[in-house]
């Protein structure tokens, strides 16, 4: 038995509506056509009435998610794209993430982002969105990278009583599988080592993590041991992790597949130069798609993101530093 | 008619630009080619600027006493099209609209304020990133705070990072090796001795040497009571030869020069695996023979470790008998904070030509040695002082 | 109203004194429609009031202290000192607290009523409040849609005072009349001016009793002119004095007390005393939260989230 990515998203929604009554899936084509991806295939049937399909209306969608919330219930609102949630931003930023901080009532909201690229996507069904959630206080994001946490994941964001933005990754839908879903995973804040290595630190998450790993493989034919760690959510940021893995390798390359200004590998490469500045042999780098809208050709979007090649390329130039 | 201009050339190998001292044409001077227009001045020499072509003087662009860089235009001739055709001088043309197509107008140079570092678009002249044999990551920065280290320390670990760097691999190879031979403890005299040098190396220094004729000063020694150490009689020529021009012991800071307060002058003495300095106050005030007591007194404590605190530091040059050793040559590093060291050799008996007898005689000589600041002081100055004192151990009894 | 008009008196009075730092925003001209939907909501209901609705926040149950609270930045208050002035509500209560961006809140209120059906709750309604220029936002068009499109108990009331800011409606919207909207939605319209307490209490109770009966959405228009600036920085110099003229633009307050002294239901010492007691409760308020302490930096505890494990303990404080 295999499952896919995709798959474990739509079993951890299914645990999800059972265990609790309280939780409820809202979107554009989630009931019964089962979502644009099929994550939620068969969920309306299963657990009639709490499988909605929503108007293309992410201000409203979102919006009745924080309401729904107040009066106690637990939404997981599918976005149908990461691209589209920018027409709700304003319900999720200043309505979701501050309600808390205003009200002392917590708002246990989960957004589902089908996030990244896939060849063919173009500008608007590619977008990687973390790193601007990730700016407002009050939210919690989380990137996930493998079957095993687009599952657990899933799973305690919808425990977790603070908005969760989860930026599942569109790529890993399909083409990632494991062989079973796991019992037990680490707690979401915390990033893990995909890979351990000596020379070098490449921090990263979501789709970028399997590049890492491929331009891993072949930097340890050439005798460099390349550490790879995983961020898992990245807001919060595990800093503990990160530093830990500079201060045994001593060079760092971050990995994003968002643009590079204000991006995730900015905010680490931040907080290593100014909590761990003496832990770096050379100056930190980072990898992040090109500046430009995300292109549609496929020539174009193979190069537009970093991939094992690029990773790798990177990784040497900083090994010769 | 063509116009030629005539550029200032490239006076040698670092020169950036040249001051015109003289103009030696005038506008309307009908001059040949090879002709001499122009007389400038460099930091190392004055030359003159010649005319590339024969032809009349159009102009001259220059004033007397300013500074044109390397390859600005200093003025124009007219030159007739044969003779540009025939010296190959059509490239140096300027374009149909009167501009010219390679070169700097003298002109605007002396307007535009002069600048030293130009800024790259981005901001200062720095490298972005950093490559080169001498740096270091703030990793090993830190690791060598840890460790007490300084890059003088590195000097024979073999780098391979970029450039050649010692990386913090290389680094923590280096010290893991290290702990495989023997290790024993330096003492603190060792350890503050090698920062002494290490700092003092990060001067130019150089070193002249002049042997000089000891007999008048071993005669006069051996006549006195009590019997002045021969390092006493070259600190207090050297005080006298200071406290008439103290300039070769003044110090550099940026662009000032900072002038010795009073002629403290000290002495090297080999102490345990080091070497004490004590200091004799205003040396220039008091005659040899009174130093004699604290001269002695003070080698003693030196010996002892036992210097007072008067006795030490605030001296602004330093004597230093290798001659003890038996070392006829040496170059001394003068401290840290102080300019110049006076380093005298062993006396050897040696034939020196007498003019007047027409023969060899032997005489006892010695080398001095004079270890200096490059910066504060050339080899002229350095000689003029040794002459000096060679002059004043001549005529011990004045001393 | 009385209470809510004396209040905001004395909101803009110690803006004019300096005491208030921000925005000081009145609902003068607009208490009857206001305090029309708080009376007509029980215990349960959802409420949104906007900017504008002192008076229907007193009637669906907040306090004068409350309020001050807020409006003075106490940490005692609502809002604990981290919003302001308008922005303030009591959620597990049903009093939703307002943000800036307009036509926000109706589908939070959509959102809650949608929660109330999950739960088999029965028997409750939701009333948010705009203006006439938040029926310009998308936020506005997605919500009262999706109110129509899940037959949401909503009950929206458009306030239609002629002017958001400085912006008249023909420069707002192109229809004749808002109420006119109802029929693209497919919700249930009301007209109204409002400014006759009457006819408010009459019309916002029948919309509210009929979504109370799942007859769906409820559209209320009222009409009346705003008798103050958009906010106390702002003279209103570019209100069309044509306007004032007309019939809905007569202050709501001295209508209803002249209804009330012409019906012989109170006399004009009963309100003058009314005034007095209302005028004395906003003071003794006043008087106890200008006594209470600013907020302390050093004690906040500067997290955004509930989840204190997730929180990155970037803590600026000192």
């Amino acid at each position: 038995m295999s499952i896919t990515y995709l798959e474990a998203i739509r079993e951890a929604q299914a645990k999800a509506l059972a265990d609790d009554p309280r939780v409820f899936i809202y979107g554009q084509d989630v009931g019964a056509f089962g979502g644009a991806f099929k994550a939620t295939k068969n969920l309306a049937q299963e657990f009639g009435g709490r499988v909605l399909d929503a108007p293309i209306s992410e201000d409203a969608m979102m919006g009745a998610a924080v309401g729904a919330a107040i009066e106690g219930m637990r939404p997981i609102i599918e976005i149908q794209f990461a691209d589209f949630s920018t027409i709700g931003f304003n319900q999720i930023v200043n309505q979701a993430a501050s309600l808390f901080w205003r009200t002392n009532v917590s708002c246990p909201i989960v957004v589902r982002l089908p996030s990244g690229g896939t060849s063919g996507g173009g500008p608007f069904h590619s977008q990687n969105l973390e790193a601007i959630y990730s700016h407002y206080p009050g939210l919690v994001v989380m990137t996930p990278a493998t079957v095993e946490d687009a599952y657990s994941m899933l799973l305690e964001a919808v425990a977790i009583d603070d908005p969760v933005i989860f930026c599942e990754h569109k790529f890993l839908y399909y083409h990632l599988k494991a062989d079973k879903l796991p019992t037990e995973a680490l707690p979401v804040g915390k990033a893990s080592i995909a890979r351990p290595g000596r020379d070098m630190t490449i921090v990263t998450y979501s789709a970028m993590v399997h590049e890492a790993l491929a331009a891993a493989n072949e930097l340890a034919a050439e005798g460099n041991e390349i550490e790879v760690v995983d961020l898992r959510s990245v807001r919060p940021l595990d800093t503990d992790t990160i530093m830990a893995s500079v201060a045994r390798t001593g060079r760092l390359l971050c990995v994003g597949e968002a643009w590079p200004w204000g991006g995730v590998t900015a905010e680490v490469i931040a907080r290593v130069c100014s909590e761990g500045f003496d832990l770096l042999d050379a100056p930190p780098q980072r990898l992040n798609a090109k500046d430009t809208p995300v292109p549609y050709h496929p020539n174009l979007w193979a190069a537009h993101r970093p991939t094992a090649r690029s990773v790798a390329q990177a990784a040497r130039k900083l090994l010769r530093l | 008619m063509p116009q030629i201009p005539i550029i200032m050339p490239q006076l040698g190998e670092s020169i950036a630009e040249a001051t015109v001292v003289r103009l030696l044409v005038k506008a309307g001077d009908q001059i040949a080619a090879d002709q001499d227009v122009l007389e400038v001045e460099t930091n190392k020499a004055t030359m003159n600027v010649a005319s590339p072509c024969p032809g009349r003087v159009q102009k001259l662009m220059v004033k007397e006493g300013e500074s044109y860089p390397v390859g600005a235009v200093l003025g124009y001739l007219e030159a007739s099209t044969e003779d540009v055709a025939r010296l190959g001088l059509d490239r140096l043309l300027t374009d149909s609209n009167g501009h010219d197509t390679d070169v700097v107008h003298a002109e605007k140079q002396s307007e535009a304020p002069r600048r030293q570092v130009e800024p790259t678009v981005r901001g200062l002249p720095v490298p972005a990133h950093a490559v080169g044999a001498s740096y270091m990551s703030p990793r090993m920065k830190a690791r060598m705070a840890e460790l007490g280290l300084h890059a003088a320390d590195l000097s024979g670990v073999a780098g391979s990072g970029a450039a050649g760097r010692v990386t913090i691999q290389d680094f923590e190879k280096f010290i893991t090796n290290l702990e495989r031979n023997r290790l024993s403890q330096a003492s603190s005299m060792r350890v503050a001795v090698a920062d002494a040098m290490r700092r003092s190396w990060t001067r130019p220094l150089a070193t002249v040497a002049l042997p000089i004729c000891l007999d008048a000063l071993l005669a006069h020694r051996k006549a006195s009571d009590p019997k002045p150490g021969p390092a006493l009689y070259a600190l207090r020529a050297l005080a006298v030869a200071l406290s008439e021009n103290s300039a070769p012991a003044g110090r550099l800071v940026g662009t000032k020069i900072v002038h010795p307060p009073a002629i403290d002058l000290s002495f090297a003495v080999e102490a345990e695996d080091g070497v004490l300095v004590p200091v004799i106050r205003n040396a220039d005030k008091r005659r040899l023979m009174d130093m004699v007591p604290r001269y002695n007194e003070l080698v003693e404590l030196a010996r002892q470790r036992r210097l007072p605190p008067d006795a030490t530091g605030g001296s602004i040059a330093t004597v230093t008998n290798f001659g003890t050793f038996g070392l006829t040559w040496a170059t001394p590093i003068p401290l840290p904070e102080q300019t110049v060291v006076l380093g005298m050799g062993a006396g050897r008996r040696v034939p020196s030509w007498d003019e007047k007898k027409g023969q060899f005689v032997p005489v006892m000589e010695a080398n001095f040695t004079l270890s200096f600041d490059h910066r504060v002081l050339d080899g002229g100055a350095a000689g003029r002082l040794l002459s000096r004192i060679a002059a004043l151990l001549n005529t011990p009894q004045q001393l | 109203m009385l209470l809510a008009r004396v209040l905001d008196d004395k909101f803009a009075s110690l803006y004019r004194g300096g005491k208030i730092h921000g925005g000081v925003f009145l609902g003068r001209g607009q208490e009857a429609l206001s305090v029309s939907i708080g009376l007509s909501l029980r215990k349960g209901d959802i409420f949104a009031p906007l900017i504008r609705d002192a008076a229907g926040r007193l009637a669906f149950g907040e306090t004068v202290l409350e309020a001050v609270r807020t409006y003075l930045g106490s940490p005692l208050g609502p809002m604990r000192a981290r919003d302001g002035n308008v922005h303030r509500g009591r959620p597990k209560d049903g009093l939703l607290p307002m943000i800036s961006h307009l036509g926000a809140m109706i589908s939070v209120v959509n959102g809650a009523l949608m929660a109330h059906r999950f739960k088999g709750i029965s028997g409750t309604v939701g009333a948010a409040c705009i203006g006439d220029g938040a029926t310009s936002t998308g936020a506005f068009h997605e919500a009262i849609n999706q109110a129509a499109v899940e037959r949401l108990p909503l009950v929206l009331v458009i306030a239609n005072n002629e002017y958001a800011y400085s912006t008249p409606t023909s420069r707002q919207f192109a229809c004749e009349n808002l109420v006119d909207r109802v029929t693209g939605y497919g919700v249930e319209g009301h007209a109204l001016d409002g400014n006759n307490l009457e006819t408010c209490l009459k019309t916002v109770q029948e919309a509210v009793g009929r979504a109370r009966r799942g007859e769906g959405p409820q559209m209320i228009v009222a009409r009346l002119l705003r008798l103050c600036g958009h906010g106390e920085h702002d003279d209103a110099h570019y209100v069309d004095p044509l306007l004032k003229k007309e019939s809905y633009a007569r202050d709501c307050l001295k209508l209803a007390e002249e209804h009330l002294l012409r019906q012989g239901w109170a006399e004009s010492r009963d309100l003058e005393t009314w005034r007095n007691e209302a005028v004395q409760q906003v003071e003794e308020a006043v008087a106890i939260v200008q006594r209470e302490p600013a907020p302390d930096p050093y004690k906040e505890n500067w997290c955004a989230l509930a989840s204190k494990h997730l929180s990155e303990g970037n803590n600026p404080a000192a």
